[in-house]
């Protein structure tokens, strides 16, 4: 990293802690995972036992109260080591997000503690077949009969799915009030009716777990409401301005390993005598992807201070760091491959595993093509 | 049947092996020290003294091998509590036959009995013990005893300043060599008031489902390091094996990485092999592993690295993947 | 439950290696040292016997002062209290002077129900000190435990020996020496843990705290000695061959025919 950043002793504690981690229960078996596309929980086990879990969660429910930045140093430092294990890691804030920002009292000192330990890992559950982009396209349905809710309908791709203890799902409450009749849900996973469907093939990603979630005649009591009816798409929304940060801070980690491991093999793989580093077409495709790690970097860096000050402005500058980090990611894998010729296509080196796990975060969390629609509305906002 | 003696009338100021028994059976490694253990014996004019403890007579199955070995006297401890190995019992049992014969030296073999056993007896004799020895000499009279140590290129040479001087002797370091006498056998009679109580009790015990390896005794060994990248790799070495009527070896990271039992190690703390042929896959020969093997009649290595220390003691190197060379030789050997 | 304790060693870093050329031992304290890989093994059975428990874990080692983080990690791993045994005299020490002092600062933890230990370090990896520790306080002692709990008051030990896999039921208090195969998991330490420990030192035992009988410290109590130390020298002995992996074979299944291995 050419341009350094001064970190709080507190801040190296966490990037040693999370380091140590990827070093000793990942490293060995990234490669493994992504082959069999097999769920090892010990690296879960690992980050739960570290307290790691809890950096967003408010000190009075066992957590550490840090902010969007620690949270997102975790997430680059992990996801260096494997994205699709960082994929369950910073899910699961995703699905922590909504207890965290509209939980009431009682709610919050039912589930936060016990995900703050690592205990109960989260899954935010949104999309459907029929409602992707378009989320306001979904049908899940909430039926209130007394003191519950019944809910009907299905989810799919949806992250941490199976492995999960409590789901944050939005159904519709009033489907007539259109955007806003949708209601946000804590569903727990033994709750009657809930039901978790196939362990999704991906292309990349292959460490985390991807299912579809049924709801048949799913009985909740009322207190599983989050906010009021109505409120669904607030929260989501909500939840997704500060859940992308987290996606900009996994794409720097994918980035900056995908660089590091194709310029070794560049500095030292020699052709017509020379490392092909000393070739110009090379060498300037690394400066381009120092020039665009260290940019995604700094906007990461900064949102995430800007989001931590208690900004209430936030969904463009995240859709920003989003897009940006996460197009940045792409070039750069794709480049690293291509930097190491044959062996950057081989199965062995990881680097066509960067690639492939770099992909899915210009899709997921809102395609790069939302993401620029967000931007494109909140721009208008500032010039009047 | 044999002989009895008391305590007091042991000859004194000996070398004593720990023999140990298993099912009737004599461990080899407790044969295979005597044969260094012997010379010391010959060259300080002292005698050579098997020490064994064990249930009862009945159960012994291989008496050859005891009239064959180089013992000058094998001394038998023969009490029920002793019929499962006990560290607290068996110390104290050979606490007093040391306080009373005041052997020059007392050495055992380094399986884990004897890696559990040797240390407590140090202890409550206080006295000095070295571990994995795999040289012994006599200079100025004095025992002098070699490993390799601190984990590096280094070997270190060691005396103890303490009677008896007690060892640990590594496993595969000496070959077994037989006696041109037979031993006289005696059974040792413990005083009336010796308490034979251990605080252990054995609840279950479940034999080892694996056979033991004859790693110590195979003409061919095909080994692993590293280099061979993961476990699936490694496991290919059992079906060349099985190709070359071979016995399977393994480095020391390689055990602990959990890709073979520990019972394949090859080197300081594991086994010391003498094959005809050995040949190392993606091993790069750390002093740990070479110890183990350097003997071998002809060595042959396979690395990507032409500086590795396996590589240079080696009489034939391929500089090549390892993992690439095995497979590729499993494929056109089962044509 | 009576405490448990957990005895590590800071072994050098390898590839940092640093032997005094005159006593032939480590200078441990101008040394980078980390926790002896086998230790984490022997403190997992500690922390996850405390949750079972509810017991209260003592973390001691003997060494010079730049063990200090290594006693602070095992505080952010769970220990309840770091103990450094640390005096100028101790330095030199073989596995009896060490057992020896270790022995006597167990004494003066007592009461207790259990010592754990690595199995072996992977320095001196003699795997001596855990039996000898237990001799020299009169108590049982257990090497290669894969697991362990109570019943009935009494610790009830599986280990595996070269014949098989044992159970064996024995009163504490006894000294167990961990396999390090013993967990598919070992936890890392806690972040909330780290950041506390910063602020904590542990104790510190010289050898007027601990009642030692100074003939039997460092060189001085450690009969065996190291008289010679040299490295071992390594000459290229025969053929190199490169090639490609075809090649290679070829010449290697030529070899195998040649000493008849394989019969074609």
């Amino acid at each position: 990293m050419m341009l350094k950043y001064p970190f709080t002793e507190e801040q190296n504690t966490l990037i040693d802690l999370v380091t140590q981690i990827g070093e000793e229960y990942i490293k060995p078996y990234a490669l493994k995972w992504d082959e069999e596309e097999t769920y090892d929980e010990r690296p879960i086990k690992a980050l739960a036992d570290a307290d790691l879990f809890g950096i967003i969660i408010p000190q009075e429910y066992g957590g550490l109260g840090w902010g969007s930045f620690e949270m997102c140093l975790a997430v680059e430092k992990l996801s260096y080591y494997c994205a699709g294990i960082t994929t369950i890691y910073a899910a699961s804030f995703l699905g922590s997000y909504p207890i965290i920002l509209f939980g009431n009292e009682e709610q919050k000192k039912k589930y936060l503690p016990e995900i703050a330990k690592g205990k109960k890992i989260c899954a935010f559950s949104l999309t459907e077949p029929q409602a992707g982009s378009d989320a306001f396209a979904i049908k899940t349905i909430a039926k209130k009969e007394k003191d519950y809710y019944i809910l009907n309908g299905m989810k799919h791709f949806i992250t941490n799915g199976g492995i999960a203890d409590i789901y944050i799902v939005i159904a519709m409450t009033d489907p007539a009030k259109g955007a806003r009749g949708a209601s946000a849900f804590i569903v727990e996973k033994n709750d009657p009716g809930f039901s978790v469907g196939k362990k999704e093939k991906k292309l990349g990603l292959r460490a985390s777990v991807t299912t579809e979630l049924f709801f048949n005649d799913c009985k909740i009591p009322k207190d599983r409401l989050l906010g009021k009816e109505g409120m669904g798409f607030i929260i989501a929304l909500k939840t997704l301005d500060f859940g992308r940060c987290g996606v900009g801070a996994q794409a720097l980690g994918i980035a900056q390993a995908a660089m590091e491991v194709s310029l070794k093999h560049a500095t030292s793989r020699i052709q017509f005598g020379q490392p092909i580093y000393n070739f110009q077409a090379v060498s300037h495709t690394f400066a381009e992807m120092a020039i665009k790690i260290e940019a995604a970097r700094a906007l990461v860096y900064n949102a995430t201070k800007y989001i931590d000050s208690g900004a209430k402005d936030i969904s463009g500058i995240s859709s920003i760091v989003k897009c940006f980090a996460s197009d940045v990611a792409m070039w750069v894998t794709e480049r690293a491959i291509q930097m190491m010729g044959g062996f950057g296509y081989m199965r062995d080196y990881p680097v066509q595993k960067y690639f492939r796990d770099a992909k899915c975060l210009q899709i997921y969390e809102g395609t790069n093509e939302i993401q620029r629609n967000i931007i494109a509305r909140e721009l208008i906002k500032y010039y009047k | 049947m044999f002989e009895k003696i008391k305590l007091e009338d042991l000859s004194k100021e000996n070398i004593l092996a720990y023999g140990e028994f298993y099912k009737g059976e004599l461990n080899s490694s407790s044969l295979e020290i005597l044969s260094p253990l012997k010379e010391i014996a010959q060259t300080l004019n002292k005698k050579l003294i098997l020490v064994s403890l064990i249930g009862s007579l009945e159960n012994i199955k291989d008496w050859e091998e005891i009239k064959k070995s180089l013992a000058d006297e094998v001394w038998f401890v023969i009490n029920e509590e002793l019929k499962d190995f006990r560290e607290d019992l068996y110390t104290e049992v050979l606490v007093k036959i040391v306080k009373f014969s005041q052997p020059y030296g007392f050495f055992f073999p380094a399986t884990k009995i004897g890696m559990s056993l040797a240390p407590r007896v140090a202890g409550a004799l206080q006295v000095g013990l070295c571990a994995h020895v795999n040289n012994l000499e006599v200079k100025d009279n004095q025992i002098i005893m070699a490993r390799p140590t601190y984990g590096e290129n280094i070997i270190a040479k060691l005396i103890s300043k303490s009677i008896p001087i007690m060892a640990t002797i590594s496993l595969g370091a000496f070959g077994i060599k037989y006696g041109e006498k037979e031993p006289s056998i005696k059974e040792i009679i413990f005083p009336e008031d010796f308490v034979w109580k251990s605080k252990l009790k054995i609840r279950r015990f479940a034999p080892s489902k694996k056979k033991p390896t004859k790693l110590s005794t195979a003409k061919v060994i095909v080994a692993g390091g590293r280099g061979l990248k993961n476990k699936e790799t490694f496991q290919k070495l059992f079906e060349l094996a099985n190709l070359l009527g071979a016995e399977v070896g393994a480095t020391r990271p390689v055990c602990y990485e959990g890709w073979v039992e520990e019972e394949r190690m090859i080197g300081i703390s594991g086994v010391t092999v003498r094959p005809k042929v050995y040949i190392g896959f993606g091993i790069s020969g750390a002093l740990q592993h070479t110890v183990g093997m350097e003997n071998s009649e002809f060595i042959i290595a396979v690395n990507t690295d032409k500086e590795a220390p396996l590589v240079k003691i080696a009489n034939l190197a391929l500089i090549g993947d390892a993992g690439k060379i095995l497979e590729l030789l499993l494929k056109n050997l089962s044509k | 439950m009576e405490k448990i304790i957990v005895c590590i060693k800071g072994v050098p870093k390898p590839g940092s290696i640093k032997v005094d050329p005159e006593t032939h031992t480590l200078k441990r304290e101008s040394m980078e040292l980390i926790l002896n890989p086998n230790d984490r093994p022997a403190l997992e059975m500690a922390l996850r016997l405390k949750n079972t428990y509810n017991t209260e874990v003592v973390v001691i080692s003997m060494g010079p002062p730049n063990v200090i983080p290594l006693l602070k990690y095992t505080y952010a791993l769970g220990a309840d209290q770091i103990i450094l045994l640390s005096d100028r005299a101790f330095a030199g020490s073989d596995t009896l002077a060490t057992s020896y002092v270790l022995a006597k600062a167990i004494e003066k933890l007592s009461p207790f129900s259990l010592v754990l230990m690595g199995l072996k370090s992977i320095d001196g990896e003699t795997a001596q000190v855990p039996p000898e520790t237990a001799s020299l306080l009169g108590i049982p002692s257990l090497t290669n435990v894969k697991d362990l709990f109570m019943e009935r008051g009494k610790w009830i030990a599986i280990r595996e020996m070269d014949y098989g896999e044992e159970e064996i039921e024995v009163t504490p208090p006894i000294v167990a020496s961990v396999s390090p195969l013993a967990f598919d998991y070992i936890r890392p330490p806690s972040l909330k843990r780290l950041l506390e420990v910063k602020t904590k030192e542990p104790l510190i035992c010289q050898v007027k705290d601990l009642n030692l009988d100074p003939q039997r410290l460092g060189l001085q109590g450690s009969p065996t000695q190291v008289i010679e130390v040299f490295e071992k020298k390594i000459e290229t002995k025969g053929l190199v061959l490169e090639g490609s992996p075809e090649e290679l074979v070829e010449k290697l299944i030529e070899i195998l025919k040649d000493k008849g291995l394989i019969k074609f």
